[in-house]
Protein backbone atom coordinates (compact mmCIF):
# COMPACT_ATOMS: atom_id res chain seq x y z
CA UNK A 1 0.00 0.00 0.00
CA UNK A 2 1.54 3.48 -0.96
CA UNK A 3 0.89 6.69 0.85
CA UNK A 4 2.33 9.81 0.04
CA UNK A 5 3.92 12.70 2.47
CA UNK A 6 0.84 14.82 2.66
CA UNK A 7 -1.37 11.92 4.00
CA UNK A 8 1.57 10.48 6.82
CA UNK A 9 2.30 14.41 7.81
CA UNK A 10 -1.16 14.43 8.88
CA UNK A 11 -1.07 11.11 10.58
CA UNK A 12 1.87 12.33 12.81
CA UNK A 13 -0.02 15.15 13.98
CA UNK A 14 -2.80 13.36 15.20
CA UNK A 15 -0.42 10.63 17.07
CA UNK A 16 0.91 13.50 19.38
CA UNK A 17 -2.94 13.21 20.80
CA UNK A 18 -3.39 11.91 24.15
CA UNK A 19 -6.65 9.41 24.11
CA UNK A 20 -8.47 11.48 26.30
CA UNK A 21 -7.29 15.39 25.58
CA UNK A 22 -9.50 18.82 24.85
CA UNK A 23 -7.82 19.37 21.25
CA UNK A 24 -8.48 22.78 19.54
CA UNK A 25 -6.47 23.62 16.18
CA UNK A 26 -6.41 27.53 15.37
CA UNK A 27 -7.83 28.65 11.62
CA UNK A 28 -5.95 28.30 8.35
CA UNK A 29 -4.29 24.85 9.71
CA UNK A 30 -6.47 21.97 7.29
CA UNK A 31 -3.35 19.33 8.34
CA UNK A 32 -4.14 20.22 12.03
CA UNK A 33 -7.76 20.06 11.30
CA UNK A 34 -7.71 16.60 9.20
CA UNK A 35 -5.62 15.13 11.70
CA UNK A 36 -7.74 15.71 15.06
CA UNK A 37 -10.25 13.72 12.94
CA UNK A 38 -7.93 11.07 12.36
CA UNK A 39 -7.20 10.74 15.92
CA UNK A 40 -10.71 10.85 17.57
CA UNK A 41 -11.96 8.10 14.70
CA UNK A 42 -8.77 5.57 15.64
CA UNK A 43 -6.65 5.58 19.02
CA UNK A 44 -8.76 8.52 20.83
CA UNK A 45 -12.62 7.92 19.84
CA UNK A 46 -13.23 9.56 23.72
CA UNK A 47 -11.36 12.71 23.00
CA UNK A 48 -12.70 16.23 23.04
CA UNK A 49 -12.06 17.69 19.77
CA UNK A 50 -13.05 21.61 19.54
CA UNK A 51 -13.65 22.00 15.59
CA UNK A 52 -11.78 25.48 14.97
CA UNK A 53 -13.70 28.67 14.15
CA UNK A 54 -16.77 26.54 14.53
CA UNK A 55 -15.99 25.32 18.06
CA UNK A 56 -18.00 22.98 17.32
CA UNK A 57 -17.31 19.67 19.75
CA UNK A 58 -17.28 16.45 18.57
CA UNK A 59 -18.44 17.12 14.79
CA UNK A 60 -18.58 14.58 11.88
CA UNK A 61 -17.73 16.36 8.90
CA UNK A 62 -18.82 15.13 5.58
CA UNK A 63 -15.90 16.69 4.20
CA UNK A 64 -12.94 19.43 5.39
CA UNK A 65 -13.86 22.80 3.25
CA UNK A 66 -10.68 24.84 2.61
CA UNK A 67 -12.26 27.64 5.27
CA UNK A 68 -12.26 26.51 8.75
CA UNK A 69 -15.65 28.62 9.58
CA UNK A 70 -17.77 26.56 7.29
CA UNK A 71 -21.18 25.12 8.28
CA UNK A 72 -19.98 21.56 7.24
CA UNK A 73 -17.89 21.86 10.34
CA UNK A 74 -20.47 21.62 12.75
CA UNK A 75 -22.28 19.24 10.97
CA UNK A 76 -22.97 16.13 13.36
CA UNK A 77 -22.16 17.77 16.28
CA UNK A 78 -24.63 18.10 19.51
CA UNK A 79 -23.06 21.43 20.66
CA UNK A 80 -20.85 24.29 19.60
CA UNK A 81 -19.46 26.10 22.05
CA UNK A 82 -19.49 29.88 22.05
CA UNK A 83 -16.56 31.94 21.22
CA UNK A 84 -16.15 33.03 24.96
CA UNK A 85 -16.56 29.50 25.93
CA UNK A 86 -13.91 28.10 23.99
CA UNK A 87 -11.18 30.96 25.16
CA UNK A 88 -12.90 30.76 28.62
CA UNK A 89 -12.13 27.24 29.08
CA UNK A 90 -8.55 27.82 27.00
CA UNK A 91 -7.61 30.24 29.54
CA UNK A 92 -8.39 28.77 32.68
CA UNK A 93 -6.55 25.74 31.79
CA UNK A 94 -9.26 23.01 30.50
CA UNK A 95 -7.92 22.52 27.30
CA UNK A 96 -4.94 20.30 26.80
CA UNK A 97 -3.53 20.51 23.51
CA UNK A 98 -3.27 23.18 20.52
CA UNK A 99 -2.08 22.88 17.30
CA UNK A 100 0.01 26.03 16.13
CA UNK A 101 2.37 27.02 13.50
CA UNK A 102 4.13 29.99 12.11
CA UNK A 103 5.84 31.33 9.18
CA UNK A 104 9.29 31.35 10.97
CA UNK A 105 9.56 28.92 14.09
CA UNK A 106 12.56 29.00 16.78
CA UNK A 107 14.43 25.89 18.91
CA UNK A 108 12.47 27.33 21.56
CA UNK A 109 9.23 26.45 19.41
CA UNK A 110 8.08 30.73 19.39
CA UNK A 111 6.27 31.18 16.36
CA UNK A 112 6.48 34.02 14.42
CA UNK A 113 2.76 34.83 12.18
CA UNK A 114 2.84 38.64 12.04
CA UNK A 115 5.51 39.76 10.19
CA UNK A 116 8.90 38.77 8.67
CA UNK A 117 10.91 41.83 8.54
CA UNK A 118 10.92 44.51 11.33
CA UNK A 119 7.38 44.93 12.45
CA UNK A 120 7.06 48.11 12.16
CA UNK A 121 7.80 48.26 8.43
CA UNK A 122 7.95 44.18 7.77
CA UNK A 123 9.60 42.55 4.64
CA UNK A 124 6.23 40.84 4.35
CA UNK A 125 3.11 41.25 6.67
CA UNK A 126 1.46 37.78 7.79
CA UNK A 127 -2.46 37.32 8.61
CA UNK A 128 -1.68 37.58 12.56
CA UNK A 129 -1.68 35.08 15.35
CA UNK A 130 -5.87 34.81 15.96
CA UNK A 131 -6.08 33.83 19.16
CA UNK A 132 -2.62 32.30 19.85
CA UNK A 133 -0.86 35.25 22.09
CA UNK A 134 -3.72 34.22 25.18
CA UNK A 135 -3.50 30.35 24.25
CA UNK A 136 0.14 29.79 23.92
CA UNK A 137 0.34 30.76 27.77
CA UNK A 138 -2.37 28.66 29.21
CA UNK A 139 -2.98 25.33 27.10
CA UNK A 140 -1.35 22.46 28.64
CA UNK A 141 0.52 21.37 25.15
CA UNK A 142 1.04 22.62 21.66
CA UNK A 143 2.26 20.77 18.74
CA UNK A 144 3.62 23.23 16.76
CA UNK A 145 3.95 22.12 12.70
CA UNK A 146 5.45 23.11 9.36
CA UNK A 147 5.41 22.22 5.62
CA UNK A 148 8.09 24.74 4.53
CA UNK A 149 11.21 23.10 6.83
CA UNK A 150 13.56 22.52 3.49
CA UNK A 151 13.03 26.03 2.83
CA UNK A 152 15.83 26.98 5.11
CA UNK A 153 13.35 30.13 5.97
CA UNK A 154 11.32 28.48 8.34
CA UNK A 155 13.16 27.38 11.09
CA UNK A 156 14.92 29.94 12.15
CA UNK A 157 17.44 31.12 14.87
CA UNK A 158 15.39 33.78 16.10
CA UNK A 159 11.98 35.04 15.23
CA UNK A 160 11.62 38.49 13.44
CA UNK A 161 8.61 38.53 16.00
CA UNK A 162 7.21 36.41 18.22
CA UNK A 163 3.46 36.01 18.09
CA UNK A 164 2.86 32.92 20.59
CA UNK A 165 5.66 32.33 22.84
CA UNK A 166 6.99 28.90 23.00
CA UNK A 167 9.72 27.49 26.34
CA UNK A 168 11.34 30.73 26.05
CA UNK A 169 11.28 34.45 24.85
CA UNK A 170 14.00 37.22 25.40
CA UNK A 171 11.72 38.48 28.62
CA UNK A 172 12.22 34.96 30.37
CA UNK A 173 11.55 31.40 30.62
CA UNK A 174 7.37 30.15 30.77
CA UNK A 175 7.47 30.23 34.41
CA UNK A 176 8.95 33.50 34.76
CA UNK A 177 6.22 35.00 32.59
CA UNK A 178 3.55 33.03 34.57
CA UNK A 179 2.03 30.81 31.77
CA UNK A 180 0.18 27.59 33.39
CA UNK A 181 0.10 25.64 30.03
CA UNK A 182 3.34 23.62 29.22
CA UNK A 183 4.22 25.00 25.66
CA UNK A 184 5.63 23.12 23.18
CA UNK A 185 5.87 19.26 23.05
CA UNK A 186 6.29 18.02 19.62
CA UNK A 187 7.79 20.32 16.46
CA UNK A 188 6.63 18.33 13.31
CA UNK A 189 8.16 18.82 10.02
CA UNK A 190 8.20 17.73 6.65
CA UNK A 191 11.52 16.44 6.78
CA UNK A 192 11.09 15.07 10.87
CA UNK A 193 10.03 14.90 14.18
CA UNK A 194 10.60 17.29 17.02
CA UNK A 195 10.51 17.05 20.87
CA UNK A 196 11.38 19.68 23.41
CA UNK A 197 13.45 18.06 26.29
CA UNK A 198 14.71 20.69 27.62
CA UNK A 199 12.68 23.73 26.25
CA UNK A 200 14.83 22.95 23.25
CA UNK A 201 13.64 21.14 19.97
CA UNK A 202 15.48 18.26 19.52
CA UNK A 203 15.47 15.77 16.46
CA UNK A 204 13.94 12.37 17.56
CA UNK A 205 12.05 10.80 13.87
CA UNK A 206 13.64 11.49 10.07
CA UNK A 207 11.32 10.58 7.21
CA UNK A 208 13.50 7.74 5.75
CA UNK A 209 13.93 10.04 2.39
CA UNK A 210 15.73 12.59 3.93
CA UNK A 211 18.62 12.37 6.71
CA UNK A 212 20.31 14.39 9.27
CA UNK A 213 22.44 16.56 7.11
CA UNK A 214 19.71 17.69 4.69
CA UNK A 215 17.68 18.72 8.17
CA UNK A 216 20.87 20.31 9.61
CA UNK A 217 21.29 22.43 6.48
CA UNK A 218 17.30 23.58 6.48
CA UNK A 219 17.38 24.46 9.87
CA UNK A 220 18.49 27.61 11.41
CA UNK A 221 18.73 27.03 14.97
CA UNK A 222 21.60 24.42 16.10
CA UNK A 223 20.83 21.04 15.58
CA UNK A 224 20.02 18.56 18.26
CA UNK A 225 19.77 15.00 17.75
CA UNK A 226 18.46 12.53 19.67
CA UNK A 227 21.01 9.44 20.71
CA UNK A 228 18.32 6.92 19.82
CA UNK A 229 17.37 8.60 16.27
CA UNK A 230 14.70 6.95 14.48
CA UNK A 231 12.84 6.44 11.29
CA UNK A 232 9.45 8.10 11.69
CA UNK A 233 6.67 5.21 12.08
CA UNK A 234 4.37 4.52 8.84
CA UNK A 235 0.76 5.23 9.04
CA UNK A 236 -1.53 2.40 9.45
CA UNK A 237 -4.33 1.64 6.95
CA UNK A 238 -7.08 2.80 9.09
CA UNK A 239 -5.43 6.09 9.60
CA UNK A 240 -4.72 6.44 5.84
CA UNK A 241 -8.18 5.30 5.27
CA UNK A 242 -9.53 8.54 7.50
CA UNK A 243 -7.40 10.69 5.74
CA UNK A 244 -8.56 10.14 2.67
CA UNK A 245 -12.21 10.03 2.92
CA UNK A 246 -12.53 12.76 5.27
CA UNK A 247 -10.30 15.49 3.26
CA UNK A 248 -12.01 14.04 -0.04
CA UNK A 249 -11.42 17.68 -1.52
CA UNK A 250 -7.80 17.44 -0.42
CA UNK A 251 -7.39 20.68 1.44
CA UNK A 252 -4.43 19.50 3.23
CA UNK A 253 -2.22 19.61 0.69
CA UNK A 254 -2.38 23.42 0.02
CA UNK A 255 0.13 23.44 2.86
CA UNK A 256 2.39 21.99 0.42
CA UNK A 257 5.15 22.84 -1.89
CA UNK A 258 4.85 20.44 -5.11
CA UNK A 259 7.55 18.65 -4.60
CA UNK A 260 6.61 17.59 -0.92
CA UNK A 261 2.98 16.45 -2.79
CA UNK A 262 4.94 14.55 -5.07
CA UNK A 263 7.10 12.21 -2.36
CA UNK A 264 5.45 8.71 -2.29
CA UNK A 265 5.80 5.95 0.44
CA UNK A 266 5.10 2.63 0.71
CA UNK A 267 4.35 -0.09 3.45
CA UNK A 268 7.01 -2.62 2.98
CA UNK A 269 10.05 -0.57 1.85
CA UNK A 270 12.34 -1.36 4.31
CA UNK A 271 9.71 0.32 6.97
CA UNK A 272 8.19 -1.21 9.53
CA UNK A 273 4.60 -1.86 8.78
CA UNK A 274 2.01 -0.82 11.50
CA UNK A 275 -0.90 -1.71 9.99
CA UNK B 1 -26.64 55.15 27.69
CA UNK B 2 -30.15 53.79 27.45
CA UNK B 3 -30.96 51.26 25.74
CA UNK B 4 -32.44 51.43 22.14
CA UNK B 5 -36.51 51.66 22.66
CA UNK B 6 -38.83 49.04 20.96
CA UNK B 7 -39.62 50.93 17.69
CA UNK B 8 -39.56 50.23 14.57
CA UNK B 9 -35.77 50.54 13.12
CA UNK B 10 -36.17 49.76 9.14
CA UNK B 11 -33.74 52.10 7.65
CA UNK B 12 -32.51 52.58 3.92
CA UNK B 13 -28.46 51.37 3.62
CA UNK B 14 -26.97 54.37 2.86
CA UNK B 15 -28.57 56.40 6.03
CA UNK B 16 -28.06 53.60 8.31
CA UNK B 17 -24.20 54.07 6.69
CA UNK B 18 -24.17 57.51 7.36
CA UNK B 19 -24.19 57.20 11.13
CA UNK B 20 -20.76 55.67 11.65
CA UNK B 21 -18.55 58.89 11.16
CA UNK B 22 -14.91 59.52 10.17
CA UNK B 23 -12.41 58.43 12.23
CA UNK B 24 -15.49 56.48 14.07
CA UNK B 25 -14.01 52.42 15.76
CA UNK B 26 -15.74 50.15 13.60
CA UNK B 27 -16.43 46.55 14.95
CA UNK B 28 -17.03 44.16 12.65
CA UNK B 29 -19.26 41.10 13.09
CA UNK B 30 -18.69 37.79 11.51
CA UNK B 31 -15.10 36.31 11.00
CA UNK B 32 -12.86 34.84 8.46
CA UNK B 33 -15.49 33.63 5.83
CA UNK B 34 -18.64 33.38 7.74
CA UNK B 35 -21.41 36.51 8.42
CA UNK B 36 -19.30 39.57 7.76
CA UNK B 37 -21.29 42.67 7.34
CA UNK B 38 -20.45 42.93 3.35
CA UNK B 39 -23.40 45.25 2.32
CA UNK B 40 -22.29 47.85 5.17
CA UNK B 41 -18.48 47.66 4.45
CA UNK B 42 -19.24 48.37 0.48
CA UNK B 43 -21.71 51.17 1.53
CA UNK B 44 -18.65 52.20 3.56
CA UNK B 45 -16.37 52.39 0.56
CA UNK B 46 -19.64 54.37 -1.93
CA UNK B 47 -19.60 57.03 0.64
CA UNK B 48 -16.07 57.40 1.17
CA UNK B 49 -15.70 57.04 4.62
CA UNK B 50 -12.20 57.57 6.00
CA UNK B 51 -9.90 57.53 9.33
CA UNK B 52 -11.87 54.40 10.49
CA UNK B 53 -10.08 52.18 13.50
CA UNK B 54 -11.18 48.78 12.32
CA UNK B 55 -11.58 45.97 15.37
CA UNK B 56 -12.81 42.30 15.45
CA UNK B 57 -11.30 39.00 15.52
CA UNK B 58 -10.26 37.17 12.51
CA UNK B 59 -10.91 38.47 9.22
CA UNK B 60 -10.72 38.75 5.22
CA UNK B 61 -12.21 40.74 3.07
CA UNK B 62 -14.09 43.48 4.75
CA UNK B 63 -10.99 44.46 6.30
CA UNK B 64 -9.11 44.29 3.19
CA UNK B 65 -11.76 46.05 0.93
CA UNK B 66 -11.67 48.62 3.09
CA UNK B 67 -7.79 49.26 3.60
CA UNK B 68 -7.27 49.06 -0.82
CA UNK B 69 -10.19 52.00 -0.81
CA UNK B 70 -8.04 54.45 1.69
CA UNK B 71 -10.63 53.91 4.69
CA UNK B 72 -8.72 52.90 7.56
CA UNK B 73 -6.01 54.40 9.98
CA UNK B 74 -5.73 51.69 12.49
CA UNK B 75 -6.31 47.56 12.05
CA UNK B 76 -6.73 45.91 15.73
CA UNK B 77 -7.57 42.49 14.51
CA UNK B 78 -6.17 38.86 15.50
CA UNK B 79 -5.86 37.88 11.73
CA UNK B 80 -6.77 39.36 8.31
CA UNK B 81 -6.29 37.25 5.40
CA UNK B 82 -7.66 34.32 3.46
CA UNK B 83 -6.60 31.06 5.40
CA UNK B 84 -4.68 28.53 3.03
CA UNK B 85 -7.64 28.85 0.84
CA UNK B 86 -6.53 32.08 -0.72
CA UNK B 87 -3.38 33.33 1.47
CA UNK B 88 -2.32 36.92 2.47
CA UNK B 89 -5.24 39.66 2.30
CA UNK B 90 -3.73 41.89 -0.85
CA UNK B 91 -4.46 45.64 0.42
CA UNK B 92 -3.71 44.31 4.12
CA UNK B 93 -0.47 43.22 3.65
CA UNK B 94 0.96 46.34 0.98
CA UNK B 95 -0.77 49.04 3.13
CA UNK B 96 1.18 47.20 6.21
CA UNK B 97 4.19 47.01 4.51
CA UNK B 98 4.12 50.32 3.34
CA UNK B 99 3.41 52.25 6.73
CA UNK B 100 0.29 53.81 5.22
CA UNK B 101 -1.96 51.96 8.18
CA UNK B 102 -1.39 51.20 11.47
CA UNK B 103 -1.07 47.43 12.56
CA UNK B 104 -1.91 46.98 15.87
CA UNK B 105 -2.68 43.49 15.92
CA UNK B 106 -4.40 41.99 18.74
CA UNK B 107 -5.53 38.69 20.24
CA UNK B 108 -8.92 36.79 20.43
CA UNK B 109 -9.03 36.64 24.15
CA UNK B 110 -7.77 39.72 24.73
CA UNK B 111 -10.02 41.45 22.53
CA UNK B 112 -12.53 39.30 24.58
CA UNK B 113 -11.72 40.75 27.77
CA UNK B 114 -11.59 44.25 26.74
CA UNK B 115 -15.11 44.16 25.05
CA UNK B 116 -16.56 42.51 28.52
CA UNK B 117 -14.79 45.29 30.33
CA UNK B 118 -17.04 47.49 28.54
CA UNK B 119 -19.76 45.36 28.82
CA UNK B 120 -19.32 44.84 32.28
CA UNK B 121 -18.71 49.44 32.64
CA UNK B 122 -14.85 48.69 34.32
CA UNK B 123 -11.78 50.43 32.94
CA UNK B 124 -10.19 46.95 32.48
CA UNK B 125 -9.84 44.01 32.36
CA UNK B 126 -6.80 41.48 33.28
CA UNK B 127 -5.66 38.59 31.01
CA UNK B 128 -2.68 36.17 30.82
CA UNK B 129 -0.55 35.03 28.24
CA UNK B 130 0.33 38.16 26.22
CA UNK B 131 3.72 38.77 28.13
CA UNK B 132 6.78 37.55 25.98
CA UNK B 133 4.50 38.16 22.77
CA UNK B 134 5.35 40.41 20.78
CA UNK B 135 2.27 41.62 20.33
CA UNK B 136 2.06 43.66 23.73
CA UNK B 137 4.54 46.02 22.34
CA UNK B 138 2.02 46.65 19.44
CA UNK B 139 -0.01 48.21 22.80
CA UNK B 140 1.92 50.53 24.76
CA UNK B 141 -2.06 51.16 26.54
CA UNK B 142 -1.14 47.27 28.17
CA UNK B 143 -0.45 47.32 31.91
CA UNK B 144 1.62 45.18 33.80
CA UNK B 145 -0.41 44.77 37.65
CA UNK B 146 0.16 42.80 40.54
CA UNK B 147 -2.47 40.65 41.38
CA UNK B 148 -3.60 42.08 45.27
CA UNK B 149 -4.81 38.23 46.50
CA UNK B 150 -2.08 36.05 44.61
CA UNK B 151 0.61 38.07 43.56
CA UNK B 152 0.94 36.53 40.26
CA UNK B 153 1.92 39.29 37.62
CA UNK B 154 -0.82 39.65 34.92
CA UNK B 155 -1.49 42.35 32.18
CA UNK B 156 -4.56 45.02 32.27
CA UNK B 157 -6.02 45.35 29.01
CA UNK B 158 -8.18 48.63 28.41
CA UNK B 159 -12.26 48.64 28.02
CA UNK B 160 -13.00 48.46 24.25
CA UNK B 161 -15.80 50.41 23.46
CA UNK B 162 -16.25 50.77 20.00
CA UNK B 163 -18.30 53.64 18.07
CA UNK B 164 -20.66 51.34 15.90
CA UNK B 165 -20.57 47.73 15.78
CA UNK B 166 -21.43 46.18 12.03
CA UNK B 167 -23.38 43.37 12.29
CA UNK B 168 -25.29 41.21 9.89
CA UNK B 169 -27.79 38.18 10.48
CA UNK B 170 -29.66 36.21 8.48
CA UNK B 171 -33.22 37.12 9.71
CA UNK B 172 -34.08 39.93 12.07
CA UNK B 173 -37.40 41.98 13.05
CA UNK B 174 -38.42 45.61 12.05
CA UNK B 175 -37.66 46.33 16.37
CA UNK B 176 -33.62 44.98 15.40
CA UNK B 177 -34.43 41.64 17.25
CA UNK B 178 -31.72 39.35 15.15
CA UNK B 179 -31.45 36.18 15.30
CA UNK B 180 -27.70 33.93 14.09
CA UNK B 181 -26.39 30.85 13.22
CA UNK B 182 -23.52 29.65 15.02
CA UNK B 183 -20.55 30.79 15.41
CA UNK B 184 -21.73 34.21 16.66
CA UNK B 185 -18.11 35.13 16.89
CA UNK B 186 -18.10 38.44 18.80
CA UNK B 187 -20.70 39.90 17.69
CA UNK B 188 -23.04 39.40 20.98
CA UNK B 189 -19.97 40.65 22.58
CA UNK B 190 -19.79 43.65 20.14
CA UNK B 191 -23.66 44.39 20.80
CA UNK B 192 -23.36 45.54 24.51
CA UNK B 193 -19.92 46.58 24.36
CA UNK B 194 -20.15 49.21 21.52
CA UNK B 195 -22.09 52.45 21.23
CA UNK B 196 -24.46 51.97 18.54
CA UNK B 197 -25.48 48.65 16.94
CA UNK B 198 -26.22 49.28 12.61
CA UNK B 199 -27.56 45.70 11.50
CA UNK B 200 -28.06 44.59 8.02
CA UNK B 201 -30.60 41.04 7.20
CA UNK B 202 -30.75 38.78 4.62
CA UNK B 203 -34.91 38.92 5.24
CA UNK B 204 -37.04 40.63 7.69
CA UNK B 205 -39.23 38.35 9.01
CA UNK B 206 -42.11 39.20 12.01
CA UNK B 207 -41.39 39.15 15.29
CA UNK B 208 -42.90 35.80 15.65
CA UNK B 209 -40.73 34.15 13.30
CA UNK B 210 -37.97 35.58 14.89
CA UNK B 211 -38.45 34.77 18.59
CA UNK B 212 -39.52 31.76 17.15
CA UNK B 213 -36.03 30.78 15.60
CA UNK B 214 -34.37 32.58 18.62
CA UNK B 215 -33.05 36.00 19.56
CA UNK B 216 -29.40 36.25 19.62
CA UNK B 217 -28.74 39.81 20.04
CA UNK B 218 -32.31 41.72 21.30
CA UNK B 219 -33.55 44.42 19.53
CA UNK B 220 -32.76 46.57 22.44
CA UNK B 221 -29.18 46.85 22.16
CA UNK B 222 -29.91 47.49 18.01
CA UNK B 223 -30.28 51.05 16.41
CA UNK B 224 -31.10 50.23 12.83
CA UNK B 225 -32.02 47.33 10.70
CA UNK B 226 -31.71 47.49 6.33
CA UNK B 227 -32.84 44.23 4.67
CA UNK B 228 -30.37 43.07 2.34
CA UNK B 229 -30.51 40.26 0.45
CA UNK B 230 -27.04 38.30 0.33
CA UNK B 231 -25.76 40.98 2.44
CA UNK B 232 -22.98 38.77 3.79
CA UNK B 233 -21.58 37.59 0.29
CA UNK B 234 -19.06 36.49 -0.61
CA UNK B 235 -19.07 35.38 3.06
CA UNK B 236 -21.14 32.77 4.06
CA UNK B 237 -24.46 33.58 5.90
CA UNK B 238 -25.97 30.12 6.50
CA UNK B 239 -28.47 28.51 6.71
CA UNK B 240 -29.03 30.51 3.47
CA UNK B 241 -25.95 30.08 1.51
CA UNK B 242 -22.19 29.11 1.74
CA UNK B 243 -19.16 31.41 0.50
CA UNK B 244 -18.41 32.02 -2.58
CA UNK B 245 -14.99 30.66 -3.23
CA UNK B 246 -15.05 31.68 -7.11
CA UNK B 247 -16.41 35.80 -6.32
CA UNK B 248 -13.87 35.62 -3.28
CA UNK B 249 -11.01 34.36 -5.79
CA UNK B 250 -11.92 37.27 -7.99
CA UNK B 251 -11.49 39.92 -5.25
CA UNK B 252 -8.19 38.59 -3.77
CA UNK B 253 -7.02 38.44 -8.12
CA UNK B 254 -8.05 41.82 -8.03
CA UNK B 255 -6.70 43.35 -5.18
CA UNK B 256 -3.02 41.52 -5.78
CA UNK B 257 -2.68 42.53 -9.58
CA UNK B 258 -3.05 46.14 -8.34
CA UNK B 259 -4.91 49.45 -8.22
CA UNK B 260 -6.12 49.28 -11.69
CA UNK B 261 -7.85 45.79 -11.29
CA UNK B 262 -9.08 46.51 -7.92
CA UNK B 263 -11.08 49.78 -9.92
CA UNK B 264 -12.36 47.60 -12.12
CA UNK B 265 -13.69 45.66 -9.63
CA UNK B 266 -14.80 48.31 -7.20
CA UNK B 267 -16.66 49.67 -10.74
CA UNK B 268 -18.01 46.60 -11.49
CA UNK B 269 -19.82 45.39 -7.99
CA UNK B 270 -19.49 48.16 -5.59
CA UNK B 271 -19.83 51.51 -6.89
CA UNK B 272 -23.51 51.44 -7.56
CA UNK B 273 -26.28 49.83 -5.26
CA UNK B 274 -26.83 46.55 -3.99
CA UNK B 275 -29.32 45.97 -5.89
CA UNK B 276 -26.73 46.51 -8.61
CA UNK B 277 -24.17 44.00 -7.02
CA UNK B 278 -26.40 41.33 -6.87
CA UNK B 279 -27.16 41.62 -11.02
CA UNK B 280 -23.41 41.69 -11.18
CA UNK B 281 -23.02 38.40 -9.41
CA UNK B 282 -25.65 36.72 -11.01
CA UNK B 283 -28.75 35.33 -9.94
CA UNK B 284 -27.32 32.03 -10.82
CA UNK B 285 -24.16 32.09 -8.60
CA UNK B 286 -25.66 33.30 -6.28
CA UNK B 287 -28.64 30.65 -6.16
CA UNK B 288 -26.06 27.74 -6.36
CA UNK B 289 -24.68 29.14 -3.11
CA UNK B 290 -27.57 28.15 -1.37
CA UNK B 291 -27.61 24.72 -3.03
CA UNK B 292 -25.18 23.48 0.10
CA UNK B 293 -28.32 21.91 2.13
CA UNK B 294 -29.39 19.73 -0.88
CA UNK B 295 -26.55 16.79 -0.52
CA UNK B 296 -22.96 16.44 0.67
CA UNK B 297 -22.27 16.29 -3.31
CA UNK B 298 -23.41 19.74 -3.86
CA UNK B 299 -22.17 20.92 -1.02
CA UNK B 300 -19.02 19.62 -1.92
CA UNK B 301 -19.44 21.32 -5.13
CA UNK B 302 -19.12 24.74 -3.92
CA UNK B 303 -15.63 24.55 -2.75
CA UNK B 304 -14.44 22.70 -6.00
Amino acid sequence: MSFTLDEWFVVLLARTIRPTETVFHGFGSPCAQVAMHVARRTHAPEMVLVEGAMYAINPDPPFIPPTSNDASLKRGAGYSMRFEEFFDAAVRGDVDRMFLSGGQIDGSGNTNVTAIGPPGRPKVKLGGGGGGCNLAATIGHLTVWTTRHRSGRTLVNACDFITDMGHRTPLGTRAELGYTGGGPQWLITELGVFDFPAGHARLVQVFPDTGVEEIRAATGFPLEVAGDLRAVTPPSAAELAVVRSLDSLGVRKSEFSPRELSRVFSHGSGQDCAC
Amino acid sequence: MSLQPYRDKRTALADAVSLVPDGAMVALGGGLSARLPMALVRELVRQRRRGLHLVGSAHSIDVDMLVAVGAVRRCEESYVGFEQDLGLAPAYRRAAEAGAIEVAESCCATILAQLRASEMGLPFLPVRGVRGSGIAALHPEYAEITCPFTGETLVAVPALRPDVALLHAPSGDRYGNLHLDQPYVLDERFASASGMVIATVDEISSPEEVAAAGVTIPGHLVATVTEVPFGAHPSSCYPRYAYDHAHLREYVSAAQAGPDDLDKYLATYVHGTEEGYREAVGAAQLGALSTWSQSTAAWKEIFA
